[in-house]
């Protein structure tokens, strides 16, 4: 549990290098409202988050960060155009029962800037564990076993490339962290990334 | 009458509850202008309040009721079975906590439990109101009330809450005095009134009016349109609940004296008969003409109307929201509460929405539901400005 904390920290650090101090901030799947709060306190933003549960986004009532219970695209769509300064999007899109790429479309649009943080699936240790094993991926960030678990939908670091070219999305800034999620990875990140963050532009 | 708080509470409470309370009135001597330009030379507000006004006077949560409620929100008028209407919300150590706050529950200009409305006596006639009375609006009920608050020195609210048609008063009170109000908590609510609410209050009225007894609003006060008030009750009664919520309540169960199946029109099936006894009891506190005077009030509000958009309206706003919406309410549908908190979000407004699934209905705000206690609690009792550790 320490552990999982503390690459939550980090993962809090490095999108918060990327936002504007005293920008306007929208958090898709705010969980608890962490990062926004963490943000409210150490960048002064104004803050959305939205989540679909209950006990979530009354937890962000209690901390005093805004939240909209629902769903991010009818949230978003309520909206005008570049309304946020930057709309964050971490370990949500495989999550997303729905259309993943008409979330970071619409991101992109009532967003300036897009951050969007994912755990790479292709990172050599899941490789490793799904070729020795033979079984569902379980260590710290996959915890639960198959039948414990929501329905998900892993993507790497290669897939996101690829998405974001064919989408004509600019990439203005990534960071490939390794399995520590701090440190920064140098080379073959689809393989040795544990952690990737893109800041995306329209 | 005493401007003293605290001289409400008649009896030490049980733990856990507010205990024994008495209405107290607020007698306002000055002319009162009314949205519609028609005045009163004064008005008098019926309420209660509970808890214990602090020596900053700021931890204030005035409570505001739906159309057929009134000021006894909480606590027990002595020789009565039933507390408040929002007892399970409000008390010692519950959601609204009474050891924290200072709530404050007026009945509304118009209504007909103690504070002025069309069966008050005119002055000029002796004789009660009726469509003599000014038309009254949200906005109306709202500023009547600050004045209230200002009798009893408060010098601002921690908290306006309120459900329905209360909702609606959180939402103007926000907007009409910015900064005297820190938090609003708005539950299944609107910023306008669908047609098919309207509709339904529009039939309300026809019952009312249709019925002869109304004569035009000139009634005695203990005659009127009994009848009709009764079913403007019982159609109104039925859109606070839902299909799911009345299927299992009532079922297609039959009255005990209902056994074998008779060719008559008697009161047959369980729901038809609770229908009648909520129409029944409704008559003998409530008055025809408020009826006709609030529903009005309910369907001239208009946020959007009022300003040009619901941005614009909620421009002064200072207060942060929590907009509370629920599932199966098909009154005021969570759309309607999902577009309040939007609107006030994309005016730059601190605002959040959270929504509970339930099946009761509009009612549900009324619901007993520790999730919508935490969530009440949460929201009232944050200090304005804090600090969370975030060393790991």
């Amino acid at each position: 549990m320490a552990r999982t904390l503390e690459k939550r920290t980090v993962d809090m650090r490095t999108i918060g290098e990327w936002v504007e101090p005293g920008s306007r901030v929208l958090d898709l799947g705010c969980g608890r409202g962490l990062l926004l709060d963490y943000l409210v306190q150490t960048k002064q933003v104004s803050a959305l988050g939205v989540d679909f549960d209950f006990a979530k986004v009354a937890e962000c009532v209690r901390r005093g960060v805004n939240a909209y219970q629902g769903d991010l695209l009818a949230c978003m769509r309520a909206f005008p155009d570049r309304h946020f300064d930057r709309v964050i999007c971490s370990r949500t899109l495989q999550e997303l029962q729905g259309d993943p790429a008409a979330v970071v479309r619409e991101a992109l649009r009532v967003g300036k800037s897009v951050t969007v943080g994912f755990v790479n699936h292709a990172f050599w240790k899941n490789r490793v564990a799904a070729l020795l094993h033979g079984r569902k991926v379980r260590n710290a960030v996959y915890t639960t076993a198959w039948h414990e678990s929501r329905p998900s939908n892993p993507l790497s670091i290669l897939d996101f490339e690829d998405f974001s070219a064919t989408q004509g999305i600019t990439i203005a800034r990534r960071a490939h962290l390794l399995g520590d999620w701090h440190s920064p990875c140098p080379f073959a990140p689809n393989l040795l990334a544990g952690y990737a963050l893109y800041d995306l532009k329209r | 009458m005493s401007a003293d708080p605290a001289a409400t509470q008649t009896a030490a409470p049980a733990a856990g509850e507010v205990g024994l309370v008495e209405p107290r009135d607020f007698h306002c001597r000055q002319p009162f202008t009314f949205d519609s330009g028609q005045t009163l030379p004064g008005f008098t507000l019926r309420y209660e309040t509970y808890g214990e006004l602090n020596a900053t006077r700021d931890n204030v949560v005035l409570i505001a009721h739906a159309l057929s409620g009134d000021h006894h929100c909480a606590g027990m008028h002595a020789g009565d079975r039933k507390p408040g209407w929002w007892n399970n919300l409000i008390g010692p150590g519950k959601a609204v906590d009474t050891h924290r706050f200072f709530v404050v529950c007026a009945n509304v200009l118009g209504g007909c439990v103690g504070s002025t409305g069309p069966s008050s006596p005119n002055p000029e006639t002796g004789r009660p109101y009726g469509l003599a009375f000014p038309f009254v609006t949200i906005r109306d009920m709202v500023r009547s009330q600050k004045l209230l608050l200002d009798h009893l020195g408060v010098a601002s609210l921690a908290a306006v809450i309120g459900g329905s048609m209360g909702g609606m008063q959180v939402l103007q009170w926000g907007i009409e005095y910015p900064l005297f109000t820190k938090r609003l908590l708005a539950m299944a609510t609107t910023a306008r009134e669908s047609a098919q609410a309207i509709a339904f209050n529009e039939v309300g009225r026809q019952a009312i009016m249709q019925d002869p007894a109304w004569n035009a609003g000139d009634y005695p006060r203990e005659g009127g349109p009994r009848t009709g008030l009764a079913i403007a009750r019982m159609m109104a009664h039925i859109t606070y609940l839902s299909d799911a919520s009345m299927d299992r309540k009532f079922g297609r169960r039959k009255k005990d004296t209902a056994d074998r199946a008779t060719y008559n029109f008697d009161v047959q099936f369980e729901v038809e008969s609770y229908l009648k006894h909520q129409g029944q009891s409704f008559i003998n506190r409530f008055d025809a003409n408020s009826y006709l005077y609030i529903t009005r009030a309910l369907d001239h509000f208009d946020l959007a109307a009022a300003s040009g958009s619901l941005e614009q309206a909620f421009a002064p706003v200072q207060a942060e929201t929590l907009v509370l919406g629920f599932t199966s309410d098909w009154l005021f549908p969570p759309e309607q509460n999902q577009a309040v908190a939007l609107a006030l979000l994309r005016a730059g407004k601190r605002a959040s929405y959270a929504e509970l699934d339930t099946d009761l209905g509009h009612d549900s705000f009324l619901l007993e539901s520790p999730e919508l206690y935490e969530l009440v609690r949460g929201f009232l009792e944050r200090p304005e400005k804090h600090v969370s550790d975030f060393a790991i």
